[in-house]
């Protein structure tokens, strides 16, 4: 009997092991394929199978030929800048939504959310307009300042999931132990959101990252990010789909770097306060 | 002031007549400085561009353009896909930013609607704001056409204003494998039931995947105006016809069902497995790869993986073997012409710096920047007669076989073929999705095509046709 569990076990282990491997090649599938794509030359970027003479060529086109690299720092300047102002703003915001008890409460945190599911073309054009007349058109804080209606509302909410499910009684704790307020906000009450901090920051980032209907309008030639300027490789002449791998592969790696990085928080901070009791 | 004496007025006398001597030879010279390029110097221009090989050789000659004029551009360049978006948010916005744009000639028809776009015929009759040299007429007449238009829905291109100046442009014709079609002794089909026996034979020719001819498909304006449209008008269809004042769209005509039904054929017989997903890039590269024996589509895409740069580097796998021959006609000794794309640059209505922004127009629509980018930039088909005449230009294209014979045959019945009307994105997109249903799920053309029809005449039947200024006053 004993055996017998033994192997179904085995069987088991084995089959779940495999089932797994063929998912995790099925989903990196894409990733290694625009690899492989990023070192064909463009003769051989036609045929299916994996033999082909691999080149430098198309990031050596995308980064020492083009402009691109500048592009690259604007994005990772606006994003992670977007971020960080977010973080100032809306750390505070959720813990007060979270915490506090005040009028229009629940319809002040509905109109932040909606600033999420409002698409964006909607209001590009009285943005548009906004930015020419300010003078925001094309500068590094006016999109920094636009991506707050993509990372804001996504902050907030994630985040003021945590607070909530923070008791009360702890920071009256802290504060009987001696803690001025901004203490126990500080010392007590992030170090307890951390892992939803860092989550929550990693995803308004990749979504920051990617964003491109903002940047297509709102900026230009001065502040214009890698996710509009990539497509310049999708020439009227012919389609450089070597060099547009290669601006993709790049353009993925600080979202790739930061996931590995805090990988660990990562999992934590999207599934805790996932259930509530 | 008093002569001194005989001997200094002779010397005098003498250095004038050198002076004017030595001025002779470059009479022509002094002929074009009276232009005073330099009349806006000190300006800045703020243009738009799409990323294209016309745009890119307006980049690389903005040195020679400040020189000459003195006006500073600040350019920005936005890949095609996204650039209609950018460039009607930016014109809708009037704020004069940019002062000067690249526009494609059915945005035209849009853009010149709304009050985005200035009139240039003040400043092509002005001769202090017109270089003399600029000779219009060395435009060709269907290309110069394509920029104008009288604003009134259902009147033909060539009428009216010219709101835009082409940089270049595009006919549709066939482009083929000729190193393959030699090999195996194939005949350049001439009437369109050659193409179709020929593509459907063609199958599988270079291995599993294979095909025939390569044609757009996906559900977009972009499937209709190469091959099919060329075909479509060439055969004596038309878009729409004008009855009781109304716009009455003719795709319900007999004669329009029977092109339809013959290039769904075509598509499902001969053309690409995955149509409904192909586009211009799709096309280009499935025949620069040698997936597609043939190409019915823009002469310069076929152009484009034709290329081998003198370094040796080649523009697709088939570079060096492709060749060019006029579209096929229903019936063979009928006229070919084809249907064109014109890229063009246009002045904004709103900008506030227009006589700069005419010289810019000017300067890289003129002939001797038009020259330069055929030879030197990949700017082909250029608009200009005198460049296609010009022996350094003929070498370079002579490099594509049947490039040059194709562009003179069809070129006196090339124009844009489609009747101008504001609802023209809807009406084509329709059109498109109306093909996709008949090839992809078997839709009768007929009834498909009357639905079609209807469909647009619901829209265009309501449009007045009168032009904008003429409306009556509503004012009380």
């Amino acid at each position: 009997m004993n055996e017998s569990v033994s192997i179904f076990t085995l069987v088991g282990r084995v089959s779940k092991t495999v089932l797994l491997l063929v998912y995790a090649l099925f989903a990196l599938f894409p990733l290694l394929w625009m690899i492989i794509m990023s070192l064909k030359p463009d003769s051989q970027m036609f045929t299916t199978t994996f033999i082909f003479s691999p080149t430098m060529e198309n990031y050596s086109a995308v980064f020492l030929r083009s402009d691109y690299p500048h592009f690259f720092l604007n994005n990772l300047l606006v994003s992670i800048s977007a971020v960080l102002l977010s973080l100032i703003v809306g750390v505070p915001a959720a813990y007060a939504l979270a915490r506090f008890h005040f009028r229009l409460k629940e319809d002040i945190a509905f109109t932040i959310l909606s600033f999420r599911f409002a698409p964006e073309i909607l209001v590009i054009l009285p943005l548009f307009l906004i930015y020419q007349r300010t003078g925001l058109y094309d500068t590094y804080f006016g999109l920094i300042w636009v991506y707050q209606l993509i990372t804001l509302p996504l902050l907030i909410w994630i985040l003021r999931g945590y607070f909530e499910d923070i008791s009360p009684d702890i920071e009256a704790a802290a504060q009987l132990d001696g803690y001025s307020w901004w203490q126990v906000f500080l010392k007590v009450l992030l170090p307890l959101v951390k892992p939803g901090l860092v989550a929550a920051s990693l995803l308004c980032f990749i979504f920051a990252w990617n964003a491109f209907t903002f940047p297509l309008l709102l900026s230009d030639a001065r502040a214009q990010t890698s996710t509009v300027v990539a497509l310049r490789f999708l020439a009227s002449d012919t389609v450089h789909y070597g060099q547009v791998a290669a601006a993709a592969t790049i353009s993925a790696l600080p979202e790739v770097i930061l996931a590995l990085l805090i990988q660990k928080h990562l999992v934590r901070g999207l599934s805790f306060g996932a259930v509530k009791g | 002031m008093r002569i001194r004496s005989p001997k200094f007025a002779f010397v005098v006398a003498s250095i004038g007549a050198a002076i004017l001597l030595a001025g002779s030879p470059g009479s022509a010279r002094a002929e074009e400085s009276k232009f005073d390029w330099k009349q806006a110097s000190g300006t800045k221009l703020v243009v738009m561009l799409n990323k294209h090989p016309y745009a890119d050789a307006i980049i690389k000659r903005l040195p020679e353009f400040k020189e000459l004029t003195g006006i500073d551009v600040e350019y920005t360049e936005t890949p095609e896909e996204n650039y209609f978006d950018k460039l009607t948010t930016a014109l809708a916005s009037k704020n004069g930013n940019p002062d000067v744009f690249m526009t494609g000639t059915y945005q035209l028809w849009d853009y010149a609607s709304a009050g985005y776009m200035e009139a240039l015929d003040q400043y092509l009759n002005d001769p202090t704001q017109t270089n003399p040299d600029y000779d219009v007429k060395d435009i060709f007449e269907g290309v110069l056409n394509g920029g104008k238009w009288d604003l009134v829905p259902g009147h033909q291109t060539g009428t009216g204003s010219q709101w835009a100046l082409a940089l270049g442009f595009e006919t549709n014709i066939l482009a083929y494998n000729k190193k393959y079609f030699d090999e195996k002794g194939l005949k350049v089909p001439k009437t369109f039931d050659e193409l179709y026996s020929l593509a459907k034979q063609l199958k599988d020719w270079n291995g599993a995947g294979s095909y025939g001819v390569a044609v757009r498909g996906t559900r977009n304006w972009a499937t209709i105006h190469p091959g099919y449209m060329t075909t479509f008008t060439n055969a004596g269809a038309k878009d729409f016809e004008i009855k009781d004042g109304k716009l009455i769209s003719a795709l319900d005509q007999p004669l329009a069902i029977e092109i339809t039904k013959k290039w769904a054929q075509l598509v499902k017989d001969g053309g690409p497995p995955a149509w409904s997903n192909y586009t211009w890039y799709q096309c280009g590269a499935d025949f620069g790869a040698g997936k597609a024996a043939m190409l019915f589509d823009a002469d310069i895409l076929g152009y484009f993986q034709n290329v081998v740069s003198p370094d040796g580097k080649k523009g697709s796998d088939q570079a060096g073997n492709i060749a060019f021959a006029p579209p096929p006609v229903m019936k063979e000794g009928d006229p070919a012409g084809a249907n064109e794309w014109i890229w063009q640059i246009a002045i904004n209505k709103s900008s506030k710096q227009k006589k700069a922004a005419w010289l810019f127009m000017q300067y890289f629509t003129g002939k001797e920047h038009g020259t330069w980018a055929a030879i030197n930039a990949s700017v082909v088909d250029p608009p200009r007669k005198s460049v296609w005449d010009n022996a350094d230009f003929k070498a370079v294209m002579d490099k594509a076989p049947g490039y040059l014979e194709t562009f003179n045959t069809i070129i006196e019945h090339t124009s844009v073929k489609f009747t101008p009307q504001p609802f023209f994105d809807e009406s084509t997109t329709n059109w498109a999705a109306t093909l996709q249903k008949i090839v992809l799920q078997g839709a009768d053309p007929k009834s498909a095509m009357t639905e079609l029809a209807k469909s647009i005449t619901r829209n265009t039947s309501k449009l007045k046709l009168e032009q904008p200024e003429k409306k009556p006053s509503t004012s009380k």
